[in-house]
Formats: structure tokens, sequence, C-alpha cells
């Protein structure tokens, strides 16, 4: 029962990984701030280049096609498409690197 | 409004593991570690290298670049204390023996 035969999963089967399916409210809060912290650089971005009369080309196309934090719905945030998944949905954690890459927009419809 | 206004660009988050075209651009804004702070004029050159790494760093505009002098003593914690200065001593009165030693 203890010790170090006991007849846990991970050792009777080998390989088994525990990350769990969805987000905790905590994983939710720090996911919001760093969708913030992205948004306020690229505002910082875009209003100094307005202040000189410059645009950049990048800039203008993350503005028209990629929605702020607020703008998101909860989906989005924390869940991305998938074309393996069951509904087709996952949780936003399971693709790699995920609290340094941006991951906002998803097919339309689901 | 000012033709002489600068990003202050600070790396947030490390880029290990990331692409190397984005480790490049960290290595062409000059940012090497963590918590480093490096000014840059505000151009679209540098623009779109910061939209790069957008993920990666905090920028701010400012109006100077500060040298790294400037930059330690902004992160120096409040000492606590100040030294009071010292009374002003009383000139001394010349007299001629000093002057002879002159």
């Amino acid at each position: 029962m203890f010790g170090a035969f006991r007849f846990t999963s991970p050792l009777n089967g080998g390989l088994l990984w525990k990350i769990p399916w969805r987000l905790s409210r905590f994983q939710k809060l720090r996911q919001r701030r760093r969708l913030r912290a992205v948004d306020s650089v690229v505002s910082t971005l875009d209003e100094a280049l307005a202040k000189q009369g410059e645009t950049l080309k990048a800039l203008e196309i993350w503005k028209n096609e990629m929605p702020t934090e607020a703008e998101m719905l909860p989906k989005d945030k924390y869940t991305m498409f998938d074309r393996k998944e069951k509904r087709y949905r996952k949780g936003i954690h399971k693709l790699p690197k995920w609290t340094r890459v941006s991951q906002r927009v998803n097919p339309p419809g689901y | 409004m000012s033709a002489s206004a600068y990003f202050r660009i600070t790396l947030h988050r490390s880029a290990i593991g990331l692409p190397q075209r984005t480790r490049g651009v960290l290595m062409a804004l000059g940012l090497r570690r963590r918590q480093q702070t490096v000014f840059h004029p505000v151009e679209p050159q540098f623009a779109g290298m910061i939209f790069k790494v957008k993920e990666l760093v905090r920028v701010e505009t400012v109006d100077k670049p500060l040298s790294k002098a400037e930059l330690k003593e902004e992160r120096k914690p409040d000492p606590g204390f100040y030294l009071e200065s010292r009374a002003a001593v009383p000139t001394p009165v010349v007299e001629e023996s000093a002057e002879v030693r002159l």
C-alpha cells in the first residue's frame, strides 16, 4: 500500500503526465495580465510612432486583426482550436511556450 | 512633438527555448539578460524590432536615454537615513604667520 512498491498509476503503467485539462483561476488571472501587457506594448509603440508621424505595417495589421484583452471572449483567452480534440477545443496551456507567444484568434465558427 | 524621443526597453521574459530569430532580435536590440534596460530612438525600424519581441519586453517612451550610472541609481533602495550636512565652519582670520607659510 505504502512505500516504494505502492501501486500508483505512474509506477504501474510508466508514463503518466498530469497536466490538468483546464487552467486554474490563478493561471487565468496571469494569462489576462500577460495579454494586457502585450496590449500596452502595442499601444506604446503606436502612440510613439503616431507622434513622429510614422506608421508600421506589422503594427497596423495587428491592430486591425487582433482583439485586445477586453474585446476577447473568455473562450479565446483560455482555450484554442485543435482539430484533433473533442469539440475542437483544448486548453491554451497545451500550446508550447504558451506564456511567451501570442495566440488570440481562432477559426471562425469554432 | 519632440524630435528626440526614445524607447526604454526592458527585457522582462527570457527567450530561452524560443526560435533563433526571436533571440536574434533581442541580440540586435542589445538585450542579453533579463531586467536589462536599453534605449533606442523612436523610429519604425526599432518599433518593428520591439514588435517582434512584444511578449518578452516592457516598453516606455522617454525623452532622453539614461546612463548606466543613472539606471543603477534608480535601482538603489532607499537607505532609510540621510546625512545632515555639517554646520558651516567660521572662516579663520587670516594672520600674518599664515601668509608667511604660504
